[in-house]
């Protein structure tokens, strides 16, 4: 008899706080971004920008893949995560990391708190990195999705190196080039690097499993993360040593098709699926995959455009930088936040249960209509918000931030409402 | 019991198993073709074996125990043996007819 990987699955206490903060911080963001006002019109270097940045990508974002990775090890990997009293430390650094980073960006605090915040930052990271490094090791499943998600680890590693590194600079300036030149690297190999091959890492595994589709190419993905690593390798050699603009044209054609050749995967899966009707997570999903073309068109455009004034340049990268965090980063975690968190909370709740009661199906754990009033709010404010980046419009900008607003507190009604569920016990007729 | 009457309670346990539903898909078992074989040893001890849509799948053990306690409920004293194979591969020329017409196929 084959082992079976749910004796796998961590606790629940290591995995709902990541999306409880991640929840909070998803709220914190709108409210900042609502409180940024017009900053948020201005160069993207703005230390607003910078504050709203990284509390999405590393408070929102980066928490929640967390704690959707603590669960998903056993799924991906086939086995347990190493250890879950770390988890549970890495989260309490995490947090306060987050928001100490978060504070010091805001209030521009470049040469003081920021060399702190972003060593505390660092260890957080590296504490979760340790973490799935070994229990990669220990596992004995080395598919082409758990190499995803190593070669994500590594970036985030390099990632935070160079971040790090951009916040000494602030107090001891000792690089040799500009911040911005440091900034694009950082942010490049964060959203391509980590979270991309993180996405692609784990959408891989579980994208075929929600869609229930079958027999699809692997040999996809192998050109997907070949490409996208090599490429992305090239790109920061590229960027360190030759600074050649031939070859960066040459490297993003490379991370080009590695994105494609997983695109062309997700589709096949969409294609052979069996169950035809999407539910609200997997609209989500399927919304943030289509939404990938857009930030491969923007790099594009600020690739190839060069004779166009500085106040619009950095606008498209704002923009770019949005269509990325937003568009498919964001997108891609409400979806999959209906489709993972009702789970480890049904288990937990159920697993004891089950056969001798009636039990309520994971999807009744939260409430459909929210979720969907939640998605429309998304899409207004995805498309407010990026059309008022583009025509530099602060009408559209309000109009997004407030719909924005809107979508956290849905969202964060929902998370509550699935954590919070109470045991529903019915007898079987 | 002989070997007709054997038939009609494995038929029976097999409608029974139809009670136990794969929470993500929102089908039945039996249904979905994840019942590869089930056989009744007339001495209060049933065998299954079964497959998930998934190796990895998240839910097997809660299926697993959803299948025992499913039998348990009806027939207190009998023990059920479950093994789990993952070949041949789960595919969906394995769902049933009613099970495709719930999934819209």
């Amino acid at each position: 008899m084959s082992d079976l990987k749910t004796n796998n699955a961590p606790h629940s206490s290591v995995v709902i706080p990541h999306f409880i903060f991640g929840g909070c911080s998803f709220l914190i963001v709108a409210i900042l971004i609502i409180l940024a006002d017009t900053n948020i019109l201005e160069a993207y270097f703005n230390s607003k920008i910078i504050a709203i940045t990284h509390m999405a990508v590393l408070g929102w974002a980066t928490m929640i893949v967390f704690g959707a990775l603590y669960q998903l090890i056993p799924v991906v990997f086939e086995t347990s995560l190493y250890s879950e009293k770390l988890a549970k430390i890495t989260f309490w650094t995490s947090a306060v990391s987050v928001l100490y980073l978060t504070y010091s960006f805001w209030v521009s605090a470049f040469t003081t708190h920021l060399v702190y915040a972003s060593v505390f930052m660092f260890i957080s990271l590296f504490l979760f990195i340790i973490n799935v490094i070994l229990s990669y090791i220990k596992s004995e499943i080395k598919n082409i999705s758990s190499k995803f998600i190593i070669a994500s680890i590594f970036w985030l590693v390099i990632t935070e190196l160079v971040g790090t590194l951009i916040a000494f600079n602030f107090k001891f300036n000792f690089l040799s080039q500009i911040h911005l030149h440091y900034l694009k690297i950082h942010a490049s190999l964060g959203t391509i690097g980590w979270f991309l091959s993180l996405i692609i890492g784990v959408g891989s595994t579980l994208i075929p499993m929600f869609l229930i589709s079958h027999q699809l190419k692997k040999e996809k993905l192998v050109v997907s993360f070949v490409s996208i690593n090599v490429g992305l390798l090239c790109l920061t050699l590229n960027w360190f040593i030759f600074s050649n603009s031939m070859l960066t044209i040459i490297c993003w054609v490379v991370i080009v098709i590695g994105v494609i050749s997983f695109m062309s995967f997700i589709y096949d899966s969409y294609k052979k699926r069996i169950r035809k009707k999407l539910d609200v997570g997997m609209q989500y999903t399927m919304l943030a995959m289509a939404s990938i073309f857009m930030p491969i068109l923007v790099s594009l455009i600020l690739l190839l455009v060069f004779k166009i004034e500085y106040e619009l340049l950095f606008r498209i990268a704002t923009f770019y930088g949005f269509s990325i965090i937003f568009g498919f980063i964001t997108t891609m975690i409400l979806g999959q936040t209906y489709k993972t968190l009702p789970f480890i909370v049904w288990l937990e709740k159920y697993k004891n249960l089950v056969g001798k009661t009636k039990t309520p199906l994971p999807r009744e754990l939260y409430s459909n209509k929210i979720a969907k009033i939640q998605f429309y709010f998304y899409v207004l404010s995805i498309l407010s918000l990026g059309l008022g980046l583009i025509l530099k419009n602060f009408i559209a900008i309000k109009i997004g931030s407030f719909s924005l607003l809107a979508v956290a507190i849905l969202y964060n009604i929902n998370v509550l409402k699935i954590i919070f569920h109470k045991v529903k016990i019915k007898d079987n007729e | 019991m002989n070997k007709e009457e054997v038939a009609q309670f494995e038929l029976e346990t097999l409608e029974l198993l139809k009670n136990v539903m794969d929470p993500e898909i929102e089908i039945n078992i039996v249904d979905l073709g994840l019942i590869y074989e089930l056989y009744y040893d007339g001495n209060e001890k049933i065998n299954i074996v079964m497959t998930f849509s998934t190796p990895a799948c998240p839910l097997g053990e809660t299926i697993k125990t959803d299948i025992t306690e499913t039998i348990k409920q009806k027939y207190p004293n009998f023990t059920t043996i479950i093994d789990v194979v993952f070949y041949p591969e789960w595919n969906t020329t394995m769902v049933s007819e009613a099970g495709k017409k719930v999934l819209g196929m």
